[in-house]
């Protein structure tokens, strides 16, 4: 049950926002803070998936986090100043990002899944036949 | 490969994982959008969306509506009451009349009679010269000095687009709309009053009068009628005091 501490991270983060008494931002801070918030669960998501995968590094994760929230924060006040939507391009690539990554994510816990569940059946199976080759031993000796 | 040593740091990921989720969680609830923040966001969304994110607002100006509905419904039969009651000794009755002319007094009951029909409109004229006029649209304070004027020369009731003047109504801009008692209000603003047609469009046509600054900006914001009989309706928000108490000596 390890594997639901993300979750109860993330309401803790809720928790302490309350408690801190950093209420819900206003105008502009809000509205970029949306857009890195995307970017942050994007991070999240990959995190998640390459720890699934095995394939997890601190440096990366924690790097990649930082960054994709600043980028996603500039691009978006950057959309802002030349009046392009480019909050809308931040909010498309992420969007996808997420859905790729949480795809990935529940294919990885349904192959294992899948995999302990023939592990189980291999391991009947092995000691089934033990049994039968000491039974036979028995009656031979 | 030893299978042992990646079993060992397969679950490395899971603390930080959390702890990033952690701030996720902070940041999503600074980011999300409530009764508070709702006003300041609106602006900055597209226009769809906007749209579903203010609902809630709209919900609640429906609510204000219907339960001001219900506050007039309910006062018409308190006032029933209280004249059913009246009807039956000669005490009751002096007492009722007491009753009725202090609720006319502080605008609880409807009122009729002849008065005046001011009708206040932002300009339509394209402002002159390059800086947008804020001369050409009508403000709280317009509002505020013509009813001021209007109790001056003997307006016994007034209501700004049916909402009831009384002791306690405020009116104040926010942002392009006048909040009559905090309820908004946009141009035309129609300010009618009970009094002495004559004296009232006497007291509004002064030179240099509330009025006067108004029409050299534009003449056709400004129209004046004389009624012969109009009917103003009761005041229909709330009379509650929280802080003030009658005194028993």
């Amino acid at each position: 049950m390890i594997f639901l501490l993300p979750v109860v991270g993330l309401v803790l983060g809720a928790l302490l926002a309350i408690a801190l008494k950093v209420g819900p931002q206003g105008g502009w801070t809000g509205q970029y803070m949306a857009v890195a918030c995307l970017a942050g669960l994007d991070t999240i998501c990959g995190g998640i998936r390459s720890g699934l995968e095995g394939k997890y590094t601190n440096e990366v994760f924690i790097s990649g986090f930082i960054s994709n929230i600043v980028i996603a924060f500039f691009l978006a006040w950057l959309g802002d100043r030349i009046g392009i939507d480019l909050f809308l391009a931040v909010a498309l690539v992420l969007g996808a990002r997420i859905f790729t990554n949480l795809s990935l994510i529940r294919r990885y816990l349904l192959t294992k899944w899948q995999d302990a569940k023939e592990r189980k059946r291999l391991q009947q199976l092995a000691a089934q036949a033990q049994a039968q080759a000491q039974m036979q031993a028995d009656a031979a000796g | 490969m030893n299978p042992f040593a990646t079993r060992m740091h397969a679950n490395n990921w899971i603390v930080p994982v959390s702890v990033l989720s952690m701030v996720l969680g902070f940041m999503v609830m600074t980011a999300s959008i409530t009764d508070k923040t709702r006003a300041s966001r609106l602006g900055l969304l597209g226009a769809a969306q906007a749209g579903r994110v203010a609902s809630g607002t709209l919900d609640l100006q429906n609510e204000f509506l219907k339960i001001s509905e219900e506050v007039k419904s309910l006062r018409a039969e308190n006032d029933r009451l209280q004249k059913a009651i009246g009807d039956r000794t000669q005490a009751t009755k002096v007492l009722n009349e007491g009753i009725q002319q202090a609720k006319a007094f502080a605008g609880l009951t409807d009122l009729q009679g002849p008065g005046v029909k001011v009708t206040l409109t932002d300009s339509h004229r394209t402002p002159i010269g390059t800086i947008q006029g804020n001369d050409s649209i009508i403000h709280d304070v317009d509002v505020l000095r013509v009813t001021n004027e209007l109790f001056a020369s003997g307006a016994e009731a007034i209501d700004v687009n049916g909402h009831r003047v009384v002791s306690t109504t405020s009116f104040r801009c926010v942002g392009p709309v006048i909040h009559v008692d905090g309820v908004p209000v946009a141009s035309p603003v129609i300010i009618r009053a009970i009094g002495d047609p004559a004296a009232m469009e006497g007291g509004l046509n002064l030179p240099l009068g509330v009025l006067a600054e108004i029409r050299q900006t534009d003449p056709a914001m400004v129209q004046i009628e004389q009624v012969k009989d109009m009917r103003i309706a009761a005041y229909g928000g709330s009379t509650e005091r929280k802080f003030a108490k009658v005194p028993h000596s």
